[in-house]
């Protein structure tokens, strides 16, 4: 099986490459360039792909992906899905602290509650992160770039004094359980 | 089947008994007797939802019990029921209405009609009780509400003479919708303060300017809110599972599903299948028949159906969204569209759209 491995490349120079996965391909474009004019400090390197696992040719030629962001959009059943069986294409390496979950219409009316409680404790059981965007206007997507590359320069190891483990501690999702519930007062 | 278990290993202390909380401090004591009873009944399988207003937990159940076939007539009269079936209408969320009274429905009638009259001419002054060309009628559906804390059905007809109709013509009803509550959830409905009346769930059918007229009389004298109820996709699964359920006792002639692609331009998927096909699958699906149905069966069913589809044509039709279930038995669309062919599964169909309704509701 062709697991994708964070460690089996050396890094580059001042270099952080980001790999977004979206079934649909419409955010994934928007998204990759505003991170990339987002940041001036660091080379930003955005590599796009429907799902996991990766095409074999570009085996050689591909960097290490030091994050790894699953987009899934909660209008569809089927982005979540895809979502999921493209999990089985990752090595467990990347469950510290590289890979992060981008959920887009968390608060559309159509959208059944179920879907994003089912993200949620999928997001919390692999212990990431879930942010929630919004794709529609410029500032969403602007906000969401700039909270992906603050991960992504931990995760690349270019923050001094932290790693993406100790971030992901930090930033993983937890699902609101009833014993939460008394916590609201 | 998987049930999902909540627990509480910790050690709470048992507040004391909350006698009389000032009104300030209501939403306080609405949550604090939620988890007081989630430590007693945590046994059910549920999912913690939030209205939208994100001020009240409410519990979706993760399974529900199989509708018992029931003659609805028995508790309801037969032309009460007949005046809710076969008929399409709209769904709307209300709050709860302050200092509704169901013993003063005839003067309720008068001012709704009066408010109506003169919103319809304005300027001209209008005296309660005077002869009208619109009539109101409010009256109360009894046995349709389930629990000791369902307020009863409130059905309300407006009646208006024809233009050129002959002076003794009987008036005509243009416009009609009811107020439900049926099974609302208990411990929501006990927190609410005694001035209060949860009718959550609002069916209209007529015009739309008459429904404004309507809602805006209401939202005057009871101090409520109305908003737009559509019926979620995971609700349509829902509704599709309890009429296949039926289909040994009644024939549901047909089960269809409109699904909406997000292609350019969008595409309508119109699936319609034979009962039987759909009954034996749902019968392979669940697989113990017991009275629980849970969401996984369901979903199950309905993961079956597309990827039937999906081999025949190559379309995913879990990339779009479910638009209408419809069956012989009742059809329901996404935005809110209902339509009860049959009384026999009454009470359970109202029974989730109160859920739905009570979700929707931003308290």
């Amino acid at each position: 099986m062709s697991l994708l491995k964070p460690f089996s490349k050396l890094p580059g120079l001042n270099t952080a490459n980001i790999l977004l996965v979206e079934n649909e391909e419409q955010f994934q474009q928007k998204l990759a360039d505003t991170v990339v004019l987002q940041e001036k400090t660091v080379n930003v390197n955005v590599r796009l792909a429907r799902s996991l696992p990766l095409p074999m040719e570009n085996e050689e030629s591909r960097p290490r992906i030091d994050l790894v962001v699953f987009i899934i959009h909660l209008t569809s059943e089927l982005s979540f899905q895809s979502a999921e069986t493209s999990l089985k294409y990752l090595d467990p390496g990347y469950f510290q602290g590289k890979v992060c979950f981008l959920v887009t219409s968390a608060r559309n009316v159509s959208v059944p509650p179920e879907r994003l409680v089912s993200v949620r404790t999928l997001a919390a059981s692999l212990h990431c992160p879930l942010l929630c965007a919004e794709d529609q206007t410029t500032e969403g997507v602007t906000t969401a770039a700039r909270r992906l590359l603050a991960i992504l320069k931990v995760a690349a190891g270019l923050v001094p004094m932290a790693t993406g483990l100790y971030l992901s501690t930090l930033t993983r999702c937890t699902v609101p359980s009833d014993i939460d519930q008394q916590n609201f007062e | 089947m998987f049930k999902i278990h909540f627990r509480f290993f910790s050690v709470m202390e048992e507040r004391s008994s909350i006698v009389k909380t000032p009104l300030n401090n209501v939403l306080a004591q609405r949550r604090s007797n939620s988890y007081r009873r989630s430590m007693r009944s945590c046994v059910e399988a549920t999912n913690l939802g939030y209205t939208s207003g994100h001020l009240t937990a409410l519990r979706i159940p993760r399974s529900r019990r199989t509708p018992k076939s029931r003659d609805i007539t028995k508790q309801v009269d037969p032309d009460q029921v007949a005046l809710l079936v076969t008929k399409e209408w709209e769904l709307s969320y209300v709050t709860p209405l302050y200092q509704f009274r169901h013993t003063q429905l005839k003067s309720y009638s008068k001012h709704l009609s009066a408010f109506i009259v003169s919103e319809k001419q304005q300027g001209l002054a209008i005296e309660v009780g005077q002869e009208l060309g619109f009539k109101v009628n409010f009256s109360v559906v009894l046995g349709l509400a389930e629990t000791d804390e369902d307020a009863e059905t409130v059905f309300i007809q407006i009646l208006s003479r024809q233009a050129f109709a002959a002076k003794d013509d009987a008036q005509k009803v243009v416009w009609s919708g009811w107020l439900t509550c049926v099974n609302g959830d208990l411990e929501y409905l006990r927190s609410l303060p005694s001035e209060f009346v949860s009718l959550p769930l609002l069916c209209t059918r007529g015009p739309e300017s008459l429904t404004v007229l309507v809602k805006s009389w209401f939202e005057k004298t009871f101090d409520c809110c109305f908003g737009p109820l559509g019926i979620n996709s995971a609700n349509l699964q829902w509704l599709a599972a309890l009429w296949i359920g039926c289909h040994p006792n009644i024939n549901i002639q047909y089960l269809k599903l409109v699904w909406t692609l997000p292609t350019l331009p969008p595409m309508d998927v119109k699936y319609t299948i034979h009962p039987q096909d759909a009954w034996e699958l749902w019968h392979s699906v669940r697989q113990d028949d017991t009275t629980d149905v849970s969401i996984e069966e369901v979903t199950r069913f309905i993961k079956g159906l597309q990827s039937h589809f999906f081999r025949h044509f190559r379309i995913e039709l879990s990339a779009g969204s479910l638009m209408q279930v419809s069956t012989a038995l009742g059809s329901s669309h996404h935005s809110g569209k209902i339509k009860i062919a049959s009384p026999t599964y009454i009470t359970t169909i109202l029974q989730l759209l109160t859920e739905c309704a009570l979700l929707k509701m931003p308290i």
